[in-house]
């Protein structure tokens, strides 16, 4: 080995270590026989993972979790996808602040976007938790859903579009018969996305949790304030299996990779 | 008027930059025109206008006697090659030439598509994807595309320009036969004479959103009127006559070797059939081709030359 390769070798090693090292400490101690979290396990049993299933709050909060992931990204989407096209093909004016307005949720820190809903939407207006949730979680997928389309409409010439109104459709008839189809993958991809920092999204969530609404990150700092078991541990693996299986399949059947 | 598409007082425009400004012409039903001119003519928004792609600031496109200025470019019974094709390219090739029968909820649309893919000679690629095929097939099948729905007029954007010296005689011969069997009114935009002059019965020439000319393609070659038109079409040599008038020679109308005129060879290019010579002389640069059989001139070579009055062109105007 040449002492280049060696360099780029070791720094490869270390990123992978770093990377995945976590995920194995997590998978090990989840698989504990003991009480406790604790690393290297205690013995190995599945009790961990069968306890997950058997606590309520985890269960609440899985499908909070579950519910704003859906829907927020498919709200985000609603809203995103006619922006996105309107950023893409038309000259209007303002286009870069639009943007820009567009992609602040990703640039203001999640801790003070979810301060300032909670001080000034909820205290004063009474806006249920669960409704600002909604809106946070829709809002903070925006960016990817536009960023996404956007770049998959870039990729989409525009006369083609301009050959479907003259082979007799309507504007709303080409975007649905030529345009939709074409940015399809794109717009998967950015549900996947939008999904997935959803559903893993702690800092805006953290003040917006109240008596019995609890996002199921949330839920998981909670539990471990009280009961420090590997309860939690197992529940992690789960949800970093899902992520991975989610993403696998979309890399498998969409090329994910391209359109992020 | 009788025109089958005409043109009146068409005013184009991009925000406050006027790109055509009351221009009108007719075209008679199944013939098939050149827009000819230099990029940024106004060629292809005049064409754009008339498939309902851009809406006009003010004047009047009739189709077959029928006001279609403002129409939507679904209702106008058009068709538009595309420089690009524009195929879809989530559908395959018998997707694409159904597009607009299934639009229309056509019958027979399996026979009259695969009658489209025959007369381009694609009937075995109906099941391809578009981006497979190679970029003269992609256009034979945008040309099918446009014609199984039977438009009245079709437009073609540059349909040669993409194709190689083989593929683009093989297109030319496609569209005439097309103009012979379905008597389709056609109207091509193109920067390049040649394509013009091969292709077009008659020739639109166009600058800065005016038309300079129109005539009959061999008109145009040759008796262009002014020194735009000369210029574009070949005339290289364009000086004031005795009665301050312009005169235009091709290169091939100087006549090397003796004559009153003298000067010197700059520079030489061989074009197969001739050498076409730059000379540098009292009367400015002259462009003097000669038959490459004959003997060849050298570079800084004295020439004599003559520019015979009998074989110029008379312009009319600057």
């Amino acid at each position: 080995m040449k002492p280049s390769s060696t360099a780029t070798g070791t720094i490869i090693g270390l990123t992978l270590v770093f990377l995945i090292g976590p995920f194995i400490v997590i998978i090990l101690a989840a698989l504990t026989a003991g009480n406790n979290l604790a690393f290297p396990p205690d013995g190995l049993s599945l009790k961990w993972f069968i306890k997950v299933f058997t606590v309520e709050s985890f269960r609440i909060s899985f499908f909070i979790s579950m519910f704003l992931a859906v829907f927020g990204t498919l709200t985000a989407l609603i809203v995103g996808v006619p922006a996105a096209y309107a950023i893409a093909r038309y000259d209007i004016p303002g286009a870069g602040a639009i943007q820009l307005a567009v992609s602040s949720p990703l640039i203001v820190p999640g801790i003070i976007v979810g301060l300032a809903l909670l001080r000034y939407l909820v205290i004063p207006t009474g806006f249920t938790i669960m409704a600002a949730l909604f809106l946070a979680h829709a809002a903070l997928i925006l960016p990817y859903a536009v960023r996404v389309v956007t770049s998959s409409l870039q990729n989409l010439r525009v006369d083609v579009e301009e050959a479907a109104l003259i082979l007799g459709c309507s504007r709303l008839g080409s975007f649905f018969r030529v345009v939709f189809p074409n940015i399809r993958g794109g717009i998967l991809a950015a549900f996947i996305l939008g999904f997935v920092t959803s559903f893993n999204q702690v800092p805006v969530s953290l003040f917006l949790s109240g008596p019995g609404v609890r996002t199921l990150p949330i839920d998981m700092l909670a539990y471990m304030e009280t009961t420090y078991d590997p309860s939690v541990a197992a529940l992690a693996c789960l949800l970093a299996i899902m992520s991975v299986g989610i993403v696998f399949l979309a890399e498998r059947f969409l090329g994910f990779s391209r359109y992020v | 008027m009788s025109d089958f598409v005409s043109v009146d007082k068409l005013t184009l425009a991009y925000g406050d930059t006027v790109a055509v400004p009351e221009l009108s012409f007719g075209i008679g039903k199944g013939e098939l025109i050149a827009l000819l001119g230099p990029s940024g003519c106004g060629k292809t928004t005049t064409m754009r206008a008339i498939a309902g792609l851009m809406t006009p600031k003010s004047g009047t496109i009739r189709i077959d006697g029928r006001d279609v200025t403002r129409l939507a470019p679904s209702l106008r019974e058009v068709g538009l090659v595309f420089q690009s094709y524009a195929l879809f390219p989530h559908l395959t090739v018998f997707e694409n030439v159904a597009f607009g029968l299934k639009m229309r909820k056509a019958p027979n649309i399996r026979e009259r598509v695969m009658a489209g893919l025959e007369s381009v000679g694609l009937r075995d690629f109906a099941n391809r994807l578009t981006p497979d095929l190679s970029g003269g097939q992609q256009q034979r099948v945008s040309l099918a595309r446009s014609l199984v729905v039977e438009p009245k007029v079709l437009l073609l954007d540059e349909p040669l320009s993409n194709l190689d010296a083989r593929l683009r005689l093989e297109m030319q011969m496609v569209l005439k036969d097309i103009q012979k069997k379905t008597g389709v009114t056609m109207i091509f935009v193109t920067h390049d004479q040649s394509e013009a002059l091969a292709l077009a019965d008659r020739i639109v020439l166009m600058k800065d959103g005016r038309i300079v000319q129109s005539g009959l393609a061999e008109e145009m070659y040759s008796a262009p009127r002014s020194r735009f038109a000369a210029d574009f079409f070949g005339f290289e040599n364009i000086l004031p006559g005795r009665d301050g008038g312009l005169l235009a020679w091709r290169p091939t109308a100087i006549r090397l070797g003796d004559g009153p005129h003298e000067g010197t060879i700059r520079g030489m290019s061989f074009g197969g059939d001739y050498r076409t010579y730059v000379i540098d002389s009292a009367l400015g640069e002259i462009k003097g081709s000669v038959r490459a059989g004959l003997p060849a001139f050298g570079e800084g070579e004295k020439v004599r030359f003559d520019l015979p009055e009998g074989e110029a062109v008379r312009l009319e105007a600057a």
